[in-house]
């Protein structure tokens, strides 16, 4: 089985929409193998020492195993998980 | 000893050969530049692109039959990379070593370059979003953090001393992060981390991908079957699977193949049954 789709929707969380994920963190902190990264938005313009906008990209997805803990854990229903 | 023990040790382990700390050689190869690049930005990292291609999924993607092979190649040079035109913003260059707490207190006690700071963890903060303040940074590095403000601990010291810096690496090894020395870039030393899986970089790179992110150390524990009372307190010690309790036996084994030699497992033997032993007694294990 191949590595599945995890999508973050980005108009509910990140990017200074929604809950600024650096408060949140519940999915970081539901997953099992942490696969997500916390990381600052890149392409908009930013303090390089001190990056105000971030967001969560999904990045080991070979190491899920589709538990749906993130999706349970994101107070805005911004993840979904396919495949 | 490891390669790069030959390469970078001056006859010694790398992370012995004072040179390796030194100020000059961070002057000279401008440490500072490369350092300010690689840390201003260094939560993107998983996300670059390696050969154009996003290292996102890269589990699956170092699995592709032509492609996989190709990539781990590339990714292997860019971690070792000694070249003049190395990417800070890939970090290229930057890799370590598992050590014991002994090691660890050796360099913070007479190598580690000055100033010394305790920041908060790269890792923990970028894969948990969890701030722990577990991280000793020293020489080029230190000004170089100190400029980004979500690695500076509020609520406590961060510029430390000697002494301070082996209190706190015990204190972080007893509680059982695993103690690992840096490249960063190779062959200037200006880290020691306090690792736990799966949250560390280098150990996720190493342990999942099978990438030479991070060394065993020069070391392997070793129980000895007379001492051991079977309690499996050291089980729960070890980051790396490498202790069974053996029911039939009654007694705890160690699986070389996984040790990765931190010596952790030590912290919690009230039988004083597990010692470590020199890797390069055992050829067949490697680094």
């Amino acid at each position: 089985m191949g590595s599945p789709k995890i999508t973050v929707d980005y108009t509910k969380c990140g990017d200074g929409v929604g809950i600024d994920p650096r408060g949140c963190t519940k999915c970081l902190r539901a997953c099992d193998p942490a696969i997500f990264l916390m990381h600052e938005t890149i392409g908009v313009e930013q303090d390089r020492y001190d990056p105000q906008l971030w967001r969560v990209t999904p990045v080991w997805l070979s190491l899920c195993t589709r538990c749906m803990k993130c999706v349970s854990a994101c107070p805005l229903g911004a993840i979904s998980v396919e495949g | 000893m490891c390669d790069w023990c030959s390469k970078h040790g001056a006859g010694g382990k790398w992370y012995m050969n004072a040179r390796n700390y030194s100020d000059e050689l961070a002057k000279r190869e401008n440490m500072e530049a490369y350092l300010t690049e690689q840390w201003c930005s260094f939560e993107q990292v998983y996300i670059r692109k390696i050969m154009g291609i996003s290292s996102i999924d890269i589990g699956h993607k170092l699995q592709m039959p032509i492609i996989g092979r190709v990539l781990r190649w590339q990714a292997e040079r860019m971690i070792h990379s000694e070249s003049k035109n190395r990417n800070p913003v890939r970090a290229d260059g930057h890799f370590g070593q598992v050590i014991p707490l002994e090691d660890a207190k050796v360099i913070l006690g007479n190598l580690a370059a000055e100033p010394i700071i305790e920041n908060y963890c790269m890792c923990r903060w970028m894969q948990r979003g969890v701030k722990e303040a577990c991280c000793i940074n020293f020489g080029a590095l230190s000004g170089v953090i100190e400029k980004l403000p979500r690695f500076i601990p509020k609520d406590n010291v961060y510029r430390i001393d000697r002494e301070e810096a082996m209190r706190r690496i015990e204190k972080h090894n007893r509680k059982g992060y695993v103690a690992s020395v840096w490249f960063q870039p190779v062959p200037y030393i200006n880290a020691i981390c306090s690792c736990e899986n799966p949250e560390c970089g280098g150990l996720r790179l190493r342990n999942d991908f099978g990438l030479k992110t991070v060394y065993k150390a020069e070391y392997v524990a070793s129980i000895d079957p007379d001492l051991c009372q079977g309690c499996k307190e050291c089980v729960s010690m070890c980051q790396f699977g490498a202790l069974r309790f053996i029911p039939s036996l009654g007694r705890v084994m160690v699986d070389l193949n996984k040790c990765f030699g931190c010596g952790n497992c030590r912290h919690s033997c009230q039988h004083d049954a597990i010692s470590l032993l020199p890797r390069q007694q055992f050829p067949s294990l490697g680094y």
